[in-house]
């Protein structure tokens, strides 16, 4: 597939990286030669010039070009460039917005007469996670496919968990219930086989449906509980998004150490409590009363305070964390230091990506990026190759499994014996890098 | 499938065994390539060397799949340094293995000049230790032709187009290292669609001059020969006095227009003819360059003969000249007239293209045009600063400004350039050989050219008769040359092989 990514900026950068590792023909346009410079060693294309240029559009054969995605910080710029990709004749188009208005589906109709097919708008996309993971405490992560009739979830196992210490060929009695996709550890992850162990630490990514959900947590030895009281810390255009949505469920307070920034979140933001802390007082979350408030949420500019920010209000009694981490490389650490959610812009971009990638005709699919895997749901097509034969003989790669599917309406799991038939629609859990080998099993 | 920790994966230790595998890999490909001067042994009746060669291809076959088979590598991550050295080392084991046909069927006597050959071949240089050329069997000459054609545009980037299996992030970075030029432009998305389409190009040239040559004096054989030597700018000839022999400008004016095809960046050469983009050759300010020179120095060498007078007529001198100027500048090193009788100076102007060479993502070598411009047009920066001490200047090629830290990278390429020549010229000059003709050496291996220059290499004997030490100091340089400096340097750091 060809995909011209206009804005090599972070989302840009983090984008083109890893649709190039997922064996994609991707050219890079941006206007600043040093940003190019810092893609050389990957598998990719660079074409230096304004994303709003015909030359430059002409130049990378935008016209053959499968999806047009622009980045770039200006959402202007995004749209005038989808705008003229679009009528140059690229397939579809992808521009990033940073305006909520647009997010309407009123606007949808607009934007789709200017020839943009998809808009990304990171913050807000960000803010709904966050609320997910507000309403599923006990769950690292929490993705509901197949409209909510399959929930896929990221577990940390502790030391009280039933299932620790066994191997999963031992855990049939599960299997009703519950399908293991994926397990990490130790920096890795891995699509587990009947040998490996579940231990102490991992995180294992559980595949269930909504009416069985409280078995899984049972079994994983965690507990429910309802959060009323969220204490931020932070107040970027994430937060704000968070606030609106979830003023009418949640008290809200947060924290900020930029007094201009304060003032206009107060303005904005009527029914929050805002307050002001002087930077590098490290006492503030002690003042604020942070054992009075169910959920902590992490926002400041940097990843490193973020996460260290959660360490402390963990080690004050919080139950529930969420960071937001942008170094993709820091997200291992931030897991292992048992911070509740991680949250990551670039990550929340790519899913939309890859949710065009699987299936660039229709809006059914739907795809989310974990830090080194996706989920992804689709349609089986009829003739496809995991029709054939059932599940435990498909030979599927290694780096995939099928986590569960929907037939006539009814969500459920995947086991060995499970024969697919054209019109499911399944959920496929697929580490990084593999995405690309989808198409071609259920295409 | 267990969890474990694969050893070592975030190690700064050089993964040898990786590299040793993928050696073993590309060997084998070089002995798919040796089958072709078997057949051309065949073809001619020549027994006595069909063996030789079998054994040749037999024997690079084995240790290729030895190497792949019996070399396990605990973990398959192929960093810079893996990535470099196998670059550097890959042309190294080529040409040890390359000389097998020479040594067995007695072209060549000795490692030495066994190795300095197929070095001097595959790296598209030229210089020759054989000074009958015609007595040899034409399956070898064949072979001699043939290394150049596959050193001409990389033996990286075949396997980059060719096969998958270089063709990961790690791919990118041999990439880099063997395509010459300052950025190393790509002109598809993925590197292999990029190593495909130049490795297309070179090959539609290939065919072209073959049938180009046919239609004149030359019969298949020779015309196949010379158009390898050729669209690599390499220069070996099946002939003694190269195309002397033939005595026929029809040849002669196809050779050269290709050589200054070749010399052209095929990125270009992609986007006029596949792409149909006829605005690149305006906004391109290197190939203006490099035809100006071209034009300007052809004048020069005309002037010059026409002045002395050693020819006898001015079309033979007009072709002589524009000929021998493009096999310079391109570093292909066909020679045509001995002008060392008539003086120096046409030598000595010619060193002045050879230096800068061809232009960058061509298969001539020399440091290349591009470079030049940058660091004339850097002066010109530097002479305005003279004046105006705050003026803020850019430097810009092909309308486009150069960052700063690529010209920083330049005017270092071009002053490691310049110290290695003269360092190894100094040390010839240890062995007797007069100071204007090592530095002549010198270059003309740096370049890649081949000419040989002085008496004791631009004798009938060209380069048999200098001692083993000084060949090994050039075939090295043809190294260094031909993977742009570097590639090849960086392994002799100290902090290549430390971990820091």
């Amino acid at each position: 597939m060809r995909i011209v990514i206009a804005g090599a900026g972070e989302v840009g950068t983090h984008l083109a990286k890893m649709l190039s590792f997922e064996e994609q023909d991707i050219i890079v346009i941006d206007n600043d030669e040093k940003k190019l410079y810092n893609l050389d060693n990957y598998n990719l294309m660079t074409v230096r010039g304004s994303a709003v240029s015909l030359d430059v559009l002409k130049n990378v054969q935008v016209g053959m070009a499968d999806i047009f995605i622009a980045v770039t910080p200006h959402e202007t710029i995004n749209v005038i460039a989808c705008s003229m990709a679009k009528s140059m004749g690229c397939k579809k188009a992808v521009a990033r917005i940073d305006n909520y208005e647009f997010m309407k589906p009123a606007s949808k109709k607009f934007f789709a007469s200017y020839g943009i097919d998809t808009l990304i708008y990171p913050e807000y996309l960000a803010a709904r996670e966050v609320m997910t993971a507000m309403e599923h405490t006990w769950a690292r992560s929490w993705f509901e496919m197949l409209n909510g009739e399959l929930i896929v979830a990221g577990v940390k196992i502790r030391e009280n968990a039933r299932i620790l210490g066994h191997k999963l060929k031992e855990l049939s009695g599960l299997s009703s219930f519950m399908h293991i996709n994926a397990i990490k550890r130790n920096r890795e992850i891995i699509i587990p086989g009947g040998d490996d162990e579940i231990l102490a630490n991992d995180i294992i990514y559980v595949a269930t449906t909504p009416r069985n959900v409280d078995d899984v947590v049972a079994a994983c030895g965690k507990e429910t509980h309802t959060a009323e009281r969220v204490l931020i810390m932070g107040g970027n255009e994430i937060v704000k998004q968070l606030a609106m949505a979830i003023k009418d469920k949640y008290k809200v307070k947060i924290l900020d150490s930029d007094l201009e920034r304060c003032q206009k979140l107060a303005d904005e933001l009527p029914y929050c409590n805002i307050v002001y802390y002087e930077a590098g007082n490290n006492d503030v979350l002690e003042e604020e009363g942070v054992e009075d408030y169910d959920v902590f949420v992490a926002m400041g500019d940097s990843s490193e305070s973020n996460i260290l920010s959660c360490v402390m209000a963990k080690e004050l009694g919080m139950r529930k964390t969420v960071a937001q981490v942008e170094n993709l490389q820091f997200i291992n650490e931030a897991e292992s230091l048992n911070i509740g959610t991680i949250i990551n812009k670039k990550l929340i971009a790519s899913s939309t990506i890859f949710q065009m990638m699987i299936d660039a005709d229709t809006d059914n699919a739907k795809c989310l990026a974990l830090a080194d895997a996706e989920v992804a749901e689709l349609e089986v097509a009829a003739g496809a190759k995991v029709t054939k034969a059932k599940v435990k003989d498909l030979k599927l790669s290694r780096d995939m499994t099928i986590a569960g599917l929907v037939r006539n309406g009814e969500g459920q799991l995947v086991t060995g014996d499970t024969q697919l038939q054209a019109g499911d629609r399944v959920v496929i859990f697929c580490l990084s890098g593999a995405i690309h080998k989808i198409e071609r099993m259920f295409g | 499938m267990h969890l474990l920790v694969s050893p070592r994966k975030y190690s700064q230790t050089i993964n040898f065994p990786i590299v040793l595998r993928v050696v073993g890999w590309l060997l084998m490909i070089e002995s798919v390539f040796m089958l072709a001067p078997l057949v051309v042994a065949i073809v001619y009746g020549e027994e006595w060397i069909v063996l030789d060669f079998s054994i040749a291809v037999v024997v690079t076959f084995l240790a290729g799949l030895f190497m792949n088979y019996r070399i396990k590598p605990k973990s398959k991550t192929m960093r810079k340094r893996e990535g470099l050295l196998l670059t550097a080392t890959v042309w190294v084991f080529f040409s040890i293995f390359g000389m097998i046909p020479f040594l067995l069927s007695g072209t060549v006597t000795g490692f030495t000049d066994g190795f300095f050959e197929t070095m001097s071949g595959f790296t598209t240089t030229g210089a020759s230790v054989i000074y009958n050329v015609e007595a040899l069997p034409r399956g070898v000459l064949f072979w001699r032709s043939m290394m150049q054609w596959i050193g001409g545009m990389g033996i990286i980037l075949f396997t980059l187009a060719v096969l998958p299996m270089l063709n990961y992030k790690g791919g990118v970075s041999l990439f880099n290292s063997e395509v010459t030029g300052i950025t190393h432009e790509r002109m598809r998305p993925r590197v292999s669609q990029t190593a495909k389409s130049l490795w297309m190009i070179y090959v539609v040239f290939t065919v072209v001059l073959a049938s180009l040559l046919m239609l004149g004096p030359m019969d298949w054989y020779d015309a196949i020969c010379h158009t390898m030597s050729t669209v690599s700018t390499g220069g070996f000839s099946t002939k003694n006095n190269g195309l002397h022999f033939w005595h026929d400008y029809y040849s002669d004016i196809v050779i050269m227009l290709f050589m200054l095809l070749c010399g052209i960046n095929f990125t270009i050469i992609y986007n006029v003819v596949v792409r149909g983009k006829f605005s690149e050759l305006k906004r391109s300010d290197t190939l203006k360059w490099y035809l100006f020179i071209v034009l300007f120095g052809a004048i020069i060498v005309f002037a010059r003969i026409s002045h002395m007078g050693f020819v006898d007529s001015w079309h033979f001198g007009a072709i002589l000249a524009a000929f021998d100027t493009i096999s310079a500048i391109t570093s292909t090193g066909f020679a045509t007239y001995d002008y060392e009788h008539e003086g120096q100076f046409i030598f000595f102007f010619l060193i002045l293209l050879m230096f800068f060479g061809g232009m960058a993502g061509s298969t001539a070598g020399g440091a290349k045009i591009d470079r030049f411009v940058v660091l004339l047009k850097n002066v010109k920066n530097e002479m305005y600063k003279v004046v105006h001490s705050n003026a803020v200047t850019t430097v810009r090629l092909d309308g486009k400004s150069v960052p700063h830290m690529i010209v920083e990278k330049v005017l270092a390429f071009l002053s490691v350039y310049v110290v290695v020549m003269i360092v190894v010229a100094v040390v010839l000059t240890q062995f007797g050989m007069p100071a204007f003709d090592a530095l002549f050496n010198s270059l003309s291996a740096i370049s890649n050219i081949g000419f040989g220059y002085g008496e004791m290499t631009g004798g009938p004997d060209k380069f048999a008769s200098l001692p083993s030490l000084c060949k090994w100091l050039l075939a090295f340089e043809m190294l260094v040359g031909r993977l742009e400096i570097f590639t090849v340097l960086a392994l002799f750091t100290p902090s290549f092989w430390k971990k820091d």
